[in-house]
């Protein structure tokens, strides 16, 4: 106990050192907690934004992977046709029933999926925004495209008009409720009618107001639609409700064909979809003036839905295991965004733990030459006390104790002093870092060419999300994928950085007080004194 | 009986001898002076009584058990009470601090240490103003008399006193000579070391040190 108390004695008599001692101690507990609080803060926004998210993945073909697997190119004599056209064209194409395998995967929650096919109209259905250039060509683009083009541009453009779309209409049919993403988010909203029955096989869908508008259609009326390749095969489906949405047309109808336009979505139960296809293939199988290639087709595109991201990741040794070929890979556009969203945080962090090493040993170097300089002129205090009969170990705790009370000084003052400034500090880091992240974007943007014209698509917009995070869409890039980036944090220290503050002042106090009981303890008594004297 | 006794001490400093085969007793009760020209190795001699270093032959009996089987810090903070020739007080306390300080070292158990401190600072014929104050602010003799203080603090049987009055003007010589001569009437073994022949003088026995030649 009177160790303590000659500490704190020493302390009040020693002021000038101890309280330089304190300054070096101060700054580098006032830097700590910057650091610490920039790393918490990230590691904040990430459990926050994790906490909130459930993710989303799909299953997708891995042309590279596949082409490795064949062995084939440059080296290997090249692929043949027939490896190209299986590795372009049908062998990436997962049937429904794999996908629900798939889905039986324990870390699965929910698993939905829609199929996308192409249809045209008919006399008395038309789509929103028809190029009036359309040739007589089934309604296909291609005269659109070509007015202003050289020819050459003219075919290339064409061609990937035609790559791009195959009808009018796009009709979309979902397996679930689940899969109506648009709708649970409120970018659509059912104005009139209803929503078709869930799984429901009837011919019933939903129109967008502008094509109810554009064909004088309300609920209860019926549309015929018919296969693009073969004029003659015509559905017919009852309009069960029409819907609002928000979402704009952000591609220029008169390149990728009018079913690309929002306006010209047609959405339906997959099932109900599914027998007009079967119908479709049947006729084109039966009839022998068709060919079985002229029959519709779809597209169809599964979500898997997590409830974390462990489930996630999780989720692909239990996909393989249930035969998942190396050629596919599991992605999660969840994921992707969020990783992107975190980029400059995490640089940041990443940043600040270097340079809370670096403090830390700079710091712990200056404390520990302070602590040699201390005992030495010490010396003298320490031959009395141990010629008084104190033992070398509790003189060596009597200084450890006087190191301790000044850096857990600082280190609570720091912390005051870092509670105060980090969350300013941070922001300001972390807005440069951001600004630094978008100028690379921008700079990958206008030198390759991606996203420049689609750029600003998705409106720029701050959006609050969780424990005070701001993220920023400052990018609306449809090809690399809009990055939400988080620019500013609102909290920063909590109890762990104040735990990692106190640890932080234990582990100074120790390497700093080392040296000096390493001298403590070599001390002579009987030297010292008779130096002295 | 002997309190302390020296049984054929020898003492050599990088194998130069410096002490040969020393007998001495001391017992309670009496004042001791060891007397020798500079170098003939008093000092020596006071840091093997008080424990801060050990004979290179021979055996140091307190109350007839073996020194170099105590414990060396429990020996000098309990044991005995050392006053140096240069005091060796902490500059930086106050002297009634220096004086608890000693308390609290040999873990002396009393009521009032404070109490106690001041007491023993005015037996030795210091004012109470100056107890408060910085070792730094006191005289030679004060000092002197707060070294002696912190000696008889923790109550030990044993006083050791190295040039007691060196730095001492006549006066101040004679009462701490005094305080000395009261402590061994009080029933304490004190051992002084001086070249003084006034302070030979005045104590109950005498031991003479001479210088070793290398003949010897």
């Amino acid at each position: 106990m009177y160790i303590i108390k000659n500490a704190l004695r020493c302390i009040s008599r020693s002021k000038g050192r101890n309280i330089l001692i304190g300054i070096i101690s101060l700054v580098i507990a006032v830097s700590a907690c910057i650091g610490l609080s920039i790393r918490q803060a990230a590691e904040s926004a990430k459990q926050s934004i994790l906490e909130g998210m459930s993710v989303t993945a799909t299953i997708t073909y891995d042309r590279q992977s596949a082409m490795s697997n064949i062995g084939g190119g440059k080296g290997n004599g090249g692929f043949d046709r027939n490896q190209l056209e299986a590795i372009m064209g049908g062998a990436s194409s997962l049937t429904l029933e794999e996908y629900q395998l798939y889905a039986t995967a324990d870390s699965v929650s929910d698993f939905y999926y829609t199929m996308t096919a192409y249809f045209n109209g008919s006399d008395g259905f038309e789509p929103v925004n028809i190029s009036e250039a359309l040739d007589d060509n089934g309604g296909t683009l291609n005269g659109g495209l070509v007015g202003g083009y050289s020819d050459e541009t003219a075919r290339i453009k064409g061609g990937l008009a035609n790559m791009m779309s195959a009808g009018d209409f796009k009709i979309i049919g979902y397996s679930s409720e689940s899969a109506m993403v648009d709708f649970i988010s409120g970018v659509s909203l059912i104005t009139d009618g209803v929503v078709f029955a869930e799984q429901t096989d009837e011919n019933v869908c939903i129109i967008s107001e502008e094509l109810a508008i554009f064909n004088n259609l309300s609920v209860g009326d019926s549309i015929t639609i018919t296969n693009p390749n073969i004029d003659t095969e015509a559905y017919e489906l009852t309009v069960c409700g029409i819907y609002s949405s928000t979402e704009t047309n952000n591609i220029p109808s008169s390149m990728f064909g009018a079913g690309e336009d929002p306006a010209n979505r047609i959405y339906m139960s997959a099932a109900a979809l599914q027998k007009i296809i079967d119908a479709s293939v049947t006729a084109a199988n039966e009839d022998t003036e068709t060919e079985s290639a002229d029959a519709i087709t779809a597209t169809l595109s599964a979500t898997y839905v997590f409830a974390d991201t462990d489930a996630y990741y999780a989720f692909e040794e239990e996909a393989r295991a249930l035969g998942l070929g190396d050629t596919y890979t599991i992605t999660s556009a969840d994921i992707t965004s969020f990783e992107n969203g975190m980029t400059p945080l995490n640089t940041l962090s990443t940043m600040a733990g270097w340079f809370l090493i670096v403090i830390l040993i700079i710091g712990a170097v200056i404390l520990v030459v302070l602590n040699i300089f201390n005992v030495r002129e010490r010396k003298y205090e320490v031959g009395v006390l141990t010629a008084m009969g104190m033992k070398k170990w509790k003189v060596a705790g009597q200084f450890m104790c006087e190191v301790l009370v000044v850096t857990m000084i600082a280190i609570v003052i720091g912390a005051g002093i870092g509670a105060v400034s980090s969350v300013p500090v941070t922001n300001a880091l972390l807005e440069n870092q951001v600004s630094s992240q978008q100028s690379e974007s921008n700079r990958i943007e206008n030198n390759f060419g991606r996203g420049g014209m689609m750029n600003g698509s998705i409106p720029s917009g701050e959006n609050e999300s969780g424990l005070g995070i701001k993220e920023n869409n400052k990018f609306g890039n449809m090809v690399s994928g809009a990055a939400n980036y988080i620019t500013e944090v609102n909290s920063a220290m909590n109890l762990t950085v104040v735990l990692q503050m106190i640890g932080i002042g234990l582990l100074l106090t120790l390497i700093a007080s080392v040296a000096s009981v390493l001298f403590i303890m070599r001390y002579d008594p009987l030297k010292i004194l008779a130096n002295r004297d | 009986m002997a309190i302390l006794s020296l049984q054929n001490i020898s003492f050599s400093y990088d194998k130069t001898p410096v002490l040969k085969d020393i007998s001495y007793d001391f017992e309670k009760g009496k004042l001791y002076c060891i007397v020798g020209k500079s170098g003939a190795g008093k000092t020596t001699l006071l840091s093997l009584l008080s424990g801060l270093t050990t004979p290179s032959s021979g055996t140091i009996l307190y109350d007839d058990k073996d020194v170099a089987k105590i414990d060396k810090y429990t020996f000098r903070s309990k044991y005995i009470g050392v006053v140096f020739q240069s005091y060796n007080l902490i500059t930086k306390y106050t002297a009634l601090e220096n004086v608890i300080l000693a308390m609290d070292v040999a873990g002396y158990k009393t009521d009032n240490k404070k109490q106690k401190a001041l007491e023993l600072l005015k037996s030795v014929g210091l004012d109470e103003d100056e107890t408060d104050r910085r070792i730094l602010k006191l005289s030679g003799g004060q000092q002197q008399r707060v070294a002696i203080a912190r000696a008889l603090s923790y109550d030990p049987d044993i006083i050791l006193a190295d040039e007691p009055t060196g730095n001492l003007d006549r006066e101040t010589q004679s009462e701490i000579m005094a305080i000395f001569r009261s402590l061994a009437k009080q029933g304490k073994c004190v051992i002084l070391v001086s070249h003084s022949p006034d302070v030979a003088a005045m104590c109950d026995e005498c031991y003479k040190l001479t210088k070793l030649t290398k003949k010897s």
